[in-house]
């Protein structure tokens, strides 16, 4: 899979990604050397990242995701993941996974005003 | 439910069934002498019919299955047809998919397994009668024995039909019940209210998940208020149910205020050391209530007198 793949859209100050694949390995590493890459050239307030379009998210990816979070907070950047669907929420608490510290919404709109009034702050 | 349905439920396929036409002891033999009698059992099957129709209504309570005469003569058919089976000289796929399809007619219509055993034993009893004036003894005798091996089949294939709907039909009572126990209610835009009664094990919380998470995705909802005040026992394992749970709303974007918090629930949790504090908790619901409507930017505010 080469980089890239995954497009980031920047909307003001905010950047946001729809993820609409599986990350693998490979495609999660990019990803989010992609998303650190944007944050330092560009800068940003905001993160967000869609997972409304992934039915399946293994501690794998949800690492990945959390992690890609904290490192965008070291970089000056909040993030918020929306959209996660209830049965992957559900496999995700059963396996013990929390994603803690993570900030969440229940939709790019829901998540567009936490980071705005993150931004505020 | 489709007899195709039963077929698969029940497991019978070509192993099946020749794995029960052995157990019955049914040979090529058998069903070869009772296909022989087949003109005979025609000849004498609608006055035999008639006659199984007298035991069915002189019995009030059997008699209710058959309303008119329509239902009658209709039934008559049919049955007919099932008992003329025994002579068709055949037990294969839909011999005994005939057989289930009637049983689970019974099953739906309430017909219970008395009335058609008893009435299948009537059948055989009169029909027989005929027979044997009809052929020889010994000729009668052995397609007697015959057609008891395919009437056993048949009562197996009909109770087995009876069971496994009894056995949805539970199923499906089972499903309801745990609906009703965990209902999610709309108390305001966007904000649910889950009343939790009763004892909550395992199985339970994680039915309570799933639910409240599907009607949080299905209703966007920012606020789920629990109430626990109806919670028989809140231990370390109700707790720990309760947090994941919250962790799993979180997850989705939603928050979790847990209410009916008695004194006593208040001191078991601290006393067992189990670390909350990720939810939000009062004890009163009228109190839950006002801080999620806070949380949706609404207040609840004293109407002004005049």
């Amino acid at each position: 899979m080469t980089r890239g793949s995954i497009p980031i859209l920047r909307v003001g100050s905010n950047l946001i990604v729809s993820v609409q694949r599986d990350l693998h390995d490979a495609i999660a590493e990019a990803f989010q050397e992609d998303l650190l890459v944007t944050i330092e050239k560009d800068g940003a307030t905001g993160l967000l990242i869609d997972i409304s379009a992934l039915d399946m998210v293994d501690s794998y990816v949800a690492r990945v995701l959390a992690d890609t979070g904290r490192m965008a907070k070291l970089m000056g950047t909040e993030t918020v993941i929306v959209g996660m669907r209830p049965e992957v929420a559900a496999t995700l608490v059963r396996m013990g996974y929390t994603m803690a510290g993570v900030r969440t919404a229940l939709n790019v709109d829901e998540g567009l005003i936490v980071l705005a009034r993150r931004g505020r702050k | 439910m489709p007899v195709v349905n039963f077929m698969t439920r029940l497991a019978l396929d070509e192993t099946e069934i020749a794995s029960r036409r052995a157990f019955f002891e049914i040979t090529a033999e058998d069903l070869a002498r009772l296909e022989a009698l087949r003109p005979l059992a025609e000849a004498h099957s609608v006055e035999v019919i008639d006659a199984l129709y007298e035991l069915f209504l002189g019995h009030p309570e059997s008699r209710a299955f058959f309303p008119d005469a329509t239902t009658v003569n209709r039934v008559k058919k049919l049955q007919r047809q099932y008992f003329l089976g025994l002579f068709s000289g055949v037990v294969d796929i839909r011999y005994v998919e005939d057989r289930l399809r009637v049983g689970a007619a019974h099953e739906r219509i309430g017909l219970s397994p008395k009335w058609y055993i008893g009435a299948y034993s009537r059948y055989l009893r009169l029909l027989f009668d005929r027979i044997f004036t009809a052929v020889p003894t010994a000729e009668a005798q052995a397609a007697y024995r015959s057609a008891v091996k395919l009437v056993a089949f048949d009562m197996a294939l009909a109770i087995d039909t009876y069971i496994a709907a009894n056995i949805d039909t539970v199923a499906r009572h089972q499903a309801a019940i745990r609906e009703l126990s965990t209902p999610v209610i709309r108390v305001y835009h966007r904000v649910l209210l889950l009343p939790l009664i009763g004892t909550i094990d395992s199985q339970r919380a994680e039915q309570i998940m799933e639910m409240l998470l599907l009607r949080v995705s299905e209703e966007q909802a920012r606020v789920v208020l629990v109430d626990i005040a109806g919670v028989a026992v809140v231990d370390t394992k109700v707790a720990d149910h309760l947090l994941k749970t919250t962790e799993a709303v979180r997850l989705l974007g939603a928050e979790t205020i847990l209410t009916g918090i008695s004194p006593q629930v208040a001191r078991t949790i601290v006393q067992l050391g189990v670390d909350i504090s990720a939810m939000h908790t009062r004890s009163r619901l009228a109190d839950g209530i006002e801080f999620a409507l806070g949380l949706v930017g609404r207040v609840i505010a004293e109407a002004r007198t005049p």
